[in-house]
């Protein structure tokens, strides 16, 4: 028994779903729903298909370097059973899957170009934080520190009777 | 009946034509052997247009169930020529074959393959 990976969507096709088509150069593709058999017979490729894994890895929606995927690889050599073995690798298994699952979410959650609620406010401090360092980028320092205006607001300015005259409206 | 099939050895035939299923009444599948009458032959071979031969069905273009309840399903219609006792007439297999054939006791066309699904 072997838990194949659907090759259109990228999800566990479990024993007893699922359809596997044998090209004639003896490629097997594994799907494990008629939808993704249809598609597939569509000749639609799935990194276009944005319901799929695929077009998520592609666009760096799901994370796709990490540590943890080099666990879980197609092995073709069968293992004797040691039960010590078998008991290890199934306390393992739940251990990197939670790892992997946490990280993948951190990953989503912390994208800068995410449209997700979460994240917002990390992404905005973010921003904010960019900017103050790379105000000069914007505007020549010098032109700065003589118009005190155009300085953020976090940066305190002393008012006093001489330079209340000073604030003019911001060029542009 | 009356499906054309590819043949997938060197035993000089090319298409074969199902003019009967030998078991199942709804038809022959993936494994079964069938009999078929030559239509269409390489100029020098074993097999001439015209003769009746039986053959195995190696690839099916209809799913067949397997005993851990997938289904598989290959490209196109395929059959390897065989003799009245089994044995295959030609002496290479090309494309993948399913292992359905193990059981059917098609071990001889199983080694001359070059591929089992």
């Amino acid at each position: 028994m072997r838990l194949e990976k659907c090759w259109f969507c990228s999800s566990t096709v479990y024993p007893g779903h699922g359809i596997q088509f044998v090209r004639n150069d003896a490629k097997i593709f594994h799907f494990c729903r008629s939808k993704c058999h249809k598609n597939f017979k569509m000749k639609r490729n799935p990194r276009k298909v944005k319901w799929t894994k695929a077009y998520s890895r592609l666009h760096g929606k799901d994370m796709t370097q990490d540590s943890t995927f080099e666990f879980e690889r197609k092995r073709n050599r069968p293992e004797r059973y040691d039960r010590n073995l078998a008991e290890n690798t199934l306390k393992a298994i739940k251990k990197i899957d939670k790892i992997r699952s946490d990280r993948a979410s951190d990953h989503i959650k912390n994208k800068s170009f995410s449209r997700l609620k979460t994240g917002k406010v990390q992404r905005q401090k973010e921003a904010r934080k960019q900017l103050e360092l790379g105000i000069h980028l914007v505007k020549a320092p010098l032109a700065l520190a003589q118009d005190s205006s155009l300085c953020l607001p976090k940066i305190k300015v002393n008012v006093s009777q001489a330079q209340t005259e000073e604030n003019q409206p911001m060029e542009e | 009946m009356r499906t054309v099939l590819k043949v997938v050895d060197n035993s000089g035939a090319k298409k074969v034509m199902c003019i009967q299923a030998l078991k199942g009444k709804k038809g022959a599948r993936l494994g079964d052997t069938i009999i078929a009458s030559v239509k269409e032959a390489m100029p020098n071979g074993k097999v001439k247009k015209g003769k009746v031969v039986y053959g195995v069905v190696v690839r099916a273009a209809m799913q067949r169930g397997r005993c851990d309840g997938s289904e598989v399903r290959f490209d196109d219609n395929a059959v390897v020529l065989v003799d009245k006792q089994g044995q295959p007439i030609g002496t290479r297999v090309f494309g993948p074959v399913p292992h359905e054939l193990r059981q059917k006791k098609h071990v001889k066309i199983l080694t001359l393959a070059e591929h089992i699904a």
